[in-house]
C-alpha cells in the first residue's frame, strides 16, 4: 500500500530544476504557478525532493527543526543525511553549523553571536565607511566603475576577514575563489584555475588557524580555536568548515544584493532620487524590500528526520526538502504586488535570511555594509548610468542570485583622502590597536578612525 | 496596549527595533529582542502594529 500512499502524498508534482538558465528566465512565472497550484510539490529532479514555495508553508517548515534536519554526514557516522545543498556536492565535508543540528549548532551560534550581533557589528561601521570611501576613490576621477569588481566584491570581503582575525591585505586570496566558484558552471574550462585559487584559499585558512592558535589575536577564528563544543574540542576540518561558511556567507551574498539593487536603482532614476532624498525614513524599508525582491541566497535544503505532517503535507523520514526563500518572498498572500519593488513596503516578513534557529548569523553585517555602500554611491556618483551591454548576471540562480559585472559611468568627481591599499593598511593598524575583532562582551565602543 | 516578544520564537531578525526603536531593545550578545515594560505610548501604537506585522517569526503579540 506504500505505493498508493506515495502516489497520494506526492499528488502535487512539479518538475523543479533551479540550476538551469531557464529557471532564472522564467522565475516569476514558475513562482506564480507553484504558489497558485502547489505551494508544496514533489519534484523528480536530483533523486526526487520536495519543494516548498508558499510563504505559510515555508514558514511552518523552516521553524520545525525537530522534524527537519540540517545535518550533513558524509562519513555516515549518524544517518548519512546530506545537508543543505540539493544536489549534494561531491566534496565530502560539512559546511559548518549550517549543516548541523542542535545541540552542536546552538553551541557554535552562542560562541559566535557576540561577534555578529547588532551591537557587535555597529562597532565596525567607521571602518566600513573608510573602505567604501577608498574603493570609490580609485574610480571617482575616471567616471567609470564596475560596481561588482571595484566595490561590492571588496568591502564585504575585507570586513569579513577583519572579523575573522585574518590580515586584511589577504582579501584578494579569498575574494576570487568564493565569487568564481558560485558562478562558474562545473564543465567550464576555467575550473582548473578556480580550483587552484580555492586550494590557495584553503591553505591560507589553515595557516591562519594554526597561527592564531600559536599566537592568539582576537576574532571569530580565535573563538573557534579555543572552542569546546558539547564538551569536546572539534577537529580542525570541522573548524575549517565553519570558517568556510562564514566566508561564503559573508562575501558573495552582500555583493549580490548590492549589485542587483544598484542596477535596479539605475533603471528607476526617480526612485533612486526619492531614496537618496528620503534616506532617513526610507533606507531601512528599501533595504528590506531589496532583500525580499532579490533574495541573494534563494533557499536551503533539509532532510526529514521523522515521519510528520507539516503545513498539511505528509513527509517521510529521509526525504529531502528544498525551502525556497526566493519563491516564498513573492507570495501575494503576504506581499501585495509581489513582483514590484516598493521601497516603502510595510509588513515585509521576507525570508531572505532564513527563519528559525538557522537565521543567517551575518544578517546584521549584510544590512550595515549594504547601506553604507549604497548611500556612498548615491552621494558620490548620484547620476551613475549602468551599461546594459557590460552588465553580466550569473547564468543560473540556484546558489546565489548575483552578478559577475556591473559597469557604470558617472560624472567624475574629486578623490577624498587616500586610496584602497593605503586605507587597508591603516585599517589593519586600527583593527590591531583597538582590538576591534574582540567579541562585544569584551569590547563595546565603535572604532575610532583618525 | 502592551506588547510582548516571545523569547522562544524570537531569532534576532531585528526588524522590530528598526521599526520601533522606542519599544524594543536588542540584546548586545545575540540581538534577540525584548519589549519595553508598560503601556505603549499612544503615538507609538501604529509602530507597534507595524513591528508585529513585520516580524518574520511572528514572535510579537499584544497583551491586554
Amino acid at each position: 500500500m506504500t505505493t498508493e500512499n506515495d502516489a497520494e502524498r506526492k499528488k502535487n508534482r512539479y518538475h523543479f530544476d533551479r540550476h538551469t538558465p531557464e529557471y532564472r528566465h522564467q522565475f516569476a512565472d514558475v513562482t506564480a504557478e507553484m504558489l497558485d497550484k502547489c505551494p508544496v510539490a514533489w519534484s523528480d529532479t536530483y533523486g526526487g525532493h520536495w519543494v516548498a514555495a508558499g510563504h505559510g508553508e515555508v514558514f511552518e517548515l523552516a521553524r520545525s527543526a525537530e522534524y527537519l534536519s540540517n545535518d550533513h554526514d558524509p562519513a555516515h557516522e549518524r544517518r548519512g543525511y546530506k545537508g543543505i545543498s540539493i544536489p549534494t556536492p561531491d566534496v565530502g565535508f560539512r559546511g559548518g553549523f549550517l549543516e548541523m543540528d542542535p545541540p552542536e549548532q546552538r553551541h557554535y551560534r552562542q560562541l559566535l553571536n557576540p561577534y555578529l550581533s547588532p551591537a557587535a557589528v555597529a562597532r565596525w561601521t567607521p571602518l566600513v565607511d573608510e573602505l567604501v570611501r577608498a574603493s570609490l576613490n580609485e574610480k571617482i576621477e575616471s567616471g567609470r566603475i564596475d560596481f561588482v569588481d571595484d566595490l561590492a566584491n571588496i568591502v564585504p570581503a575585507v570586513l569579513t576577514l577583519g572579523m575573522l582575525g585574518v590580515p586584511l591585505v589577504n582579501w584578494d586570496i579569498y575574494v576570487e575563489p568564493v565569487h568564481a566558484s558560485v558562478y562558474t558552471p562545473p564543465n567550464s574550462p576555467d575550473q582548473a584555475r578556480i580550483m587552484a585559487s580555492r586550494i590557495a584559499m584553503r591553505d591560507d585558512m589553515m595557516a591562519q588557524l594554526a597561527e592564531i592558535r600559536a599566537n592568539p589575536r582576537p576574532g571569530l577564528i580565535d573563538a573557534l580555536a579555543r572552542a569546546e563544543i558539547n564538551g569536546t574540542v572539534p577537529p580542525d576540518f570541522e573548524l575549517l568548515g565553519v570558517i568556510s561558511l562564514l566566508i561564503g556567507g559573508g562575501f558573495d551574498t552582500t555583493t549580490a544584493l548590492t549589485s542587483r539593487s544598484l542596477e535596479w536603482l539605475a533603471e528607476h532614476p526617480s526612485e533612486r532620487e526619492r531614496l537618496s532624498r528620503n534616506r532617513g525614513t526610507l533606507l531601512d524599508s528599501a533595504t528590506e524590500e531589496f532583500l525580499r525582491y532579490f533574495t541573494p541566497a534563494p533557499g536551503d535544503g533539509r532532510t526529514v528526520s521523522a515521519d510528520c505532517v507539516i503545513a498539511g503535507q505528509e513527509f517521510k523520514e529521509g526525504e529531502r526538502v528544498w525551502l525556497s526563500w526566493a519563491m516564498s518572498n513573492r507570495d501575494p498572500e503576504v506581499f501585495p504586488n509581489p513582483n514590484e519593488v516598493e521601497l516603502d513596503r510595510t509588513g515585509n516578513r521576507h525570508h531572505s535570511f532564513g527563519l528559525g534557529i538557522h537565521r543567517c548569523i551575518g544578517s546584521n553585517v549584510a544590512r550595515m555594509v549594504f547601506k553604507r555602500m549604497v548611500t556612498a554611491v548615491l552621494d558620490r556618483m548620484p547620476d551613475y548610468v549602468c551599461d546594459p551591454a557590460g552588465a553580466e548576471h550569473y547564468q543560473t540562480i540556484g546558489i546565489i542570485q548575483g552578478m559577475k559585472h556591473l559597469p557604470a559611468t558617472f560624472t567624475p568627481g574629486p578623490r577624498t583622502g587616500d586610496g584602497l591599499d593605503e586605507t587597508i593598511a591603516r585599517m589593519q593598524v586600527l583593527v590591531d590597536e583597538q582590538r576591534l575583532a574582540e567579541p562585544v562582551t569584551v569590547r563595546k565602543g565603535a572604532a575610532t578612525v583618525k | 496596549m502592551k506588547v510582548r516578544v516571545d523569547p522562544e520564537r524570537c531569532q534576532g531578525h531585528t526588524l522590530c527595533s528598526m521599526i520601533a526603536p522606542a519599544l524594543f531593545t536588542l540584546d548586545d550578545e545575540d540581538g534577540h529582542s525584548t519589549a519595553i515594560d508598560g503601556e505603549v505610548p499612544a503615538d507609538q501604537e501604529s509602530k507597534a502594529a507595524e513591528a508585529i506585522r513585520s516580524c518574520p517569526e511572528q514572535a510579537i503579540s499584544v497583551i491586554p
